[in-house]
């Protein structure tokens, strides 16, 4: 093998894959739809209601409920729920997003506030069963009529029945009011409900509310290595992570590297490059160049990855060895893959032919996916641990294994990267051979059959 | 190591079928070759297992006085019969990159390029996608990445087939100077005259088994003095007396002309100087017959009259001579 043809084959793949505007724009939008994101992220924390006038009509026999709801559904209420929400938001990311953005949205509910952002809703009774149903007219006449919602509240409510069951609401809305609207109206009638039987009880609303509520919990994870605080949050999203950077740039290498060798195949260059390079060292070249690109998307995506988590002051809960298995996981399984997909891509004349062969790896692929799940749940299980030795999926499922709660032992990481190392030379020896063989035939495309006769040919 | 290309005993199969069989060639540094047959005869697998691109099932090979060709891969300029570019890549780049490939220093690349980029008359593409360019032009840009390293040995798979008459003229051109700066030549044509006119040597290949080998004066010598061609300058003689003569096997009459076809060992001297006897001469000359004549005689002994028919039409047809090319 010469290394300097292997080094210009590989930038030569490098090159005609990475430096054309589809790639550069096919990488960008991942970066481009996260910033949209973190620019988007306050409005989503900040989930207020949108802004409507209106009325809400109460029919209510106990006479008790109109005065809290007209106090629960004023703007002044709005506005403090949007504050409370947002300060159990805080709680609950454990201030995984950024100062600047909190502030931003306490400086948007004030603000909101003074432009009338914020529900204007007129809380008013109605006298009888005979207005409930002319009010529930009210409400197909969009045009002229005020009326948002009209609320029926049960005999037996507040009070209970005889037999001492309570009864229950019913809230009639215009049609396209928001849910979030709703939602809240919902609210201030159970709360209207519930506030008027306890004052009837005696008790004190408020104060009940006082004793019900815990907060300030916080989960500290004990490992020999000492404690750390958990983000549930964090958690959550760290295997996914490292997961999807394993997977799309071998994915997205393996595809490009099959493309190019249909390409080099059907364009009939292939047989002008094999006279001045052996098809091994054409090979090696091609996986070489595909691989730069997967690292280029790896190094792109995992460090647009970073970056957040140290905006966010994060760093920390990121073990940055992960970050060394990653890259050992990746090379592993890209060249497990792409050797397949490179054989391929060989061995068939066209694209349209490549998707018979294809099928298989592709479902070889999406089982890491499907086993995720249970991966996830159970990261010390017997079939977590089984599968962190079967190639192809093994450096999936350790990848999964290490950034999750219960991390594996090193002997079964570094057993599973010896599996990988294995099942990585022998797909290249096998795909060597399918390369030599594929690369010079045109016309029927082989079967998967044809493709082991292949391997087997001296 | 006097030999460019050695073959013995070459033997490939493709599955069931033998491409090739007992295949021996031994071409000498600096010489012209023709590796001649009909389509599918065998050429191309040839060419490839002499390019280490296909290996043979027994057999040796050796190449630039290497076991393979892949130990001298950048010093051979193979033009396949396939000829592909990369069509989203500039001329200049697909040019750098071939040439990168076969080993040549980065260092004068550039102007290596530009320089034959101007001898075909495409100085002014080196920048423009391959795709942009036209057959024609993407062929001159293929003969570039052929020859652009100066090879020792330069191998070309039906070279001519698919080429406008321009460029046909530009091939031959390039290769009488490659051949010029000592550089061994073996191409491969299924058009006789193309070889008749390129070629000191020919190899034939039918069905994969060489068939004829021998230089092309050698051919001439071997097969050519069997017929003698013979127009009186007045009156016609008695056809009885032509098929008297001695050594004469058979007398027949073309467009005027008489054909008299000679018993083997008959000394054409003899006839001709009877036939002066007989009528005086407006033309008198021993038919020189082509190359296809030979190849069509030799196969057709192999594989019977019929075959013989179909290939004088196969090889007769489809493609124009060189010189015939260059006059368009």
């Amino acid at each position: 093998m010469n290394p300097r043809k292997v080094l210009q084959v590989a930038i030569r793949e490098f090159l005609s894959t990475a430096a054309t505007k589809a790639f550069l724009i096919s990488v960008l939008i991942v970066p481009l739809v996260a910033l949209v994101m973190i620019l988007v992220l306050p409005r989503i924390i900040n989930a207020k209601p949108p802004a409507v006038e209106g009325q809400v009509l109460v029919y209510d026999p106990s006479g008790r409920l109109v005065a809290t709801l007209s106090e629960e559904l004023s703007p002044e209420a709005f506005v403090e729920r949007n504050e409370r929400l947002r300060r159990q938001i805080r709680e609950a990311v454990g201030g995984s997003v950024p100062g600047p953005l909190l502030e931003q949205a306490e400086r948007q509910g004030a603000l909101d506030q003074v432009l009338g952002q914020v529900p204007r809703l007129e809380v008013a009774e109605l006298p009888g069963p005979e207005e409930l149903e002319r009010a529930r007219q009210a409400l197909r006449d969009r045009e002229r009529s005020r009326v948002l919602a009209v609320v029926r509240i049960d005999d037996n409510a507040v009070e209970p029945a005889e037999d001492g069951t309570f009864g229950a609401y019913a809230l009639y809305l215009r049609e396209g009011v928001d849910d979030r609207i709703t939602e809240q109206l919902e609210r201030a009638i159970e709360r209207a409900i519930v506030d008027a039987r306890v004052a009837l009880r005696g008790l004190d609303a408020d104060e009940l509310r006082v004793l019900m509520r815990v907060r300030g919990e916080r989960t500290v994870t004990v490992t020999d290595k000492g404690e750390r605080e958990s983000n549930e949050a964090i958690k959550a999203i760290l295997p996914m992570a490292f997961f999807m950077l394993l997977w799309i740039p071998v994915i997205t290498g393996g595809q490009y590297l099959m493309t190019t060798t249909i390409e080099e195949k059907s364009s009939r260059v292939v047989e002008v490059l094999l006279s001045a390079v052996s098809p091994l060292e054409l090979m090696t070249g091609k996986i070489l160049g595909q691989m730069a690109v997967g690292l280029l998307l790896l190094a792109v995506y995992g460090g647009l990855g970073v970056g957040a988590l140290s905006a966010f002051a994060l760093l920390g809960l990121l073990d940055l060895g992960l970050l060394v298995y990653l890259a050992i996981f990746f090379v592993i399984t890209y060249f497990v893959i792409a050797s397949l997909m490179g054989a391929i891509g060989a061995a068939v004349s066209e694209l349209r032919e490549a998707q018979a062969l294809l099928g298989p790896v592709m479902i070889v692929l999406m089982i890491p996916l499907m086993l995720w799940f249970w991966i996830m749940r159970e990261p010390d299980s017997t079939f977590a641990v089984a599968t962190s030795f079967i190639p192809p999926v093994n450096t999936f499922v350790m990848m999964l294994r290490l950034t999750s709660s219960a991390p594996p032992p090193a002997w079964q990481v570094w057993l599973s990267i010896l599996v990988g190392v294995g099942a990585m030379f022998a797909s290249l020896w096998a795909a060597a051979k399918i390369f030599r063989i594929g690369l010079l035939l045109h016309g029927k495309p082989p079967t998967f059959r044809t493709l082991i006769a292949w391997i087997r040919m001296a | 190591m006097d030999s460019a290309i050695r073959l013995r005993g070459v033997r490939k199969t493709f599955g069931e079928k033998v491409a090739l069989e007992g295949l021996d060639i031994e071409i000498p540094r600096g010489a012209t070759w023709g590796l001649i047959g009909p389509n599918g005869a065998g050429k191309t697998t040839a060419i490839r297992i002499v390019m280490a691109i296909l290996f043979p099932d027994t057999g040796e090979v050796e190449v630039l006085g290497h076991r393979s060709a892949l130990a001298a891969k950048d010093r051979i300029g193979y033009l396949p019969e396939e000829r592909g570019v990369y069509r989203k890549l500039r001329v200049r780049s697909f040019l750098r990159h071939i040439g990168l490939l076969k080993g040549m220093p980065r260092r004068g690349l550039d102007e290596t390029i530009d320089r034959w980029l101007a001898r075909v008359e495409l100085g002014d593409v080196g920048r423009r996608r391959l795709e942009e360019l036209s057959k024609g032009m993407q062929q001159k840009v293929q003969f570039i990445a052929t020859v652009q390293h100066e090879p020792d040995l330069l191998i070309l798979d039906e070279p001519f087939s698919g080429l406008d008459p321009v460029n046909m003229r530009l091939l031959r051109e390039l290769i009488d100077e490659q051949r010029a700066r000592g550089a061994t030549v073996l191409f491969s044509t299924h058009v006789m005259q193309q070889a008749e006119e390129l070629c000191e040597h020919v190899v034939m290949i039918d069905e994969g088994h060489k068939v004829l080998d021998d230089s092309v004066a050698g051919i001439r010598r071997r097969f050519d003095l069997r017929t003698i061609l013979y127009e009186p300058m007045h009156d016609d003689p008695d056809p009885a007396r032509l098929s008297s003569l001695p050594m004469v096997q058979r007398v027949t009459r073309r467009n005027g002309t008489w054909e008299l076809h000679l018993a083997d060992g008959g000394e054409p001297a003899a006839v001709m100087r009877a036939l002066v006897d007989i009528a005086p001469p407006a033309r008198l000359e021993v038919h020189r017959p082509s190359l296809e004549d030979v190849f069509i005689e030799i196969v057709g002994r192999r594989r019977g009259e019929a075959e013989q028919a179909r290939l004088r039409r196969e090889l007769g047809g489809d493609a124009p001579a060189l010189a015939d090319g260059g006059a368009a």
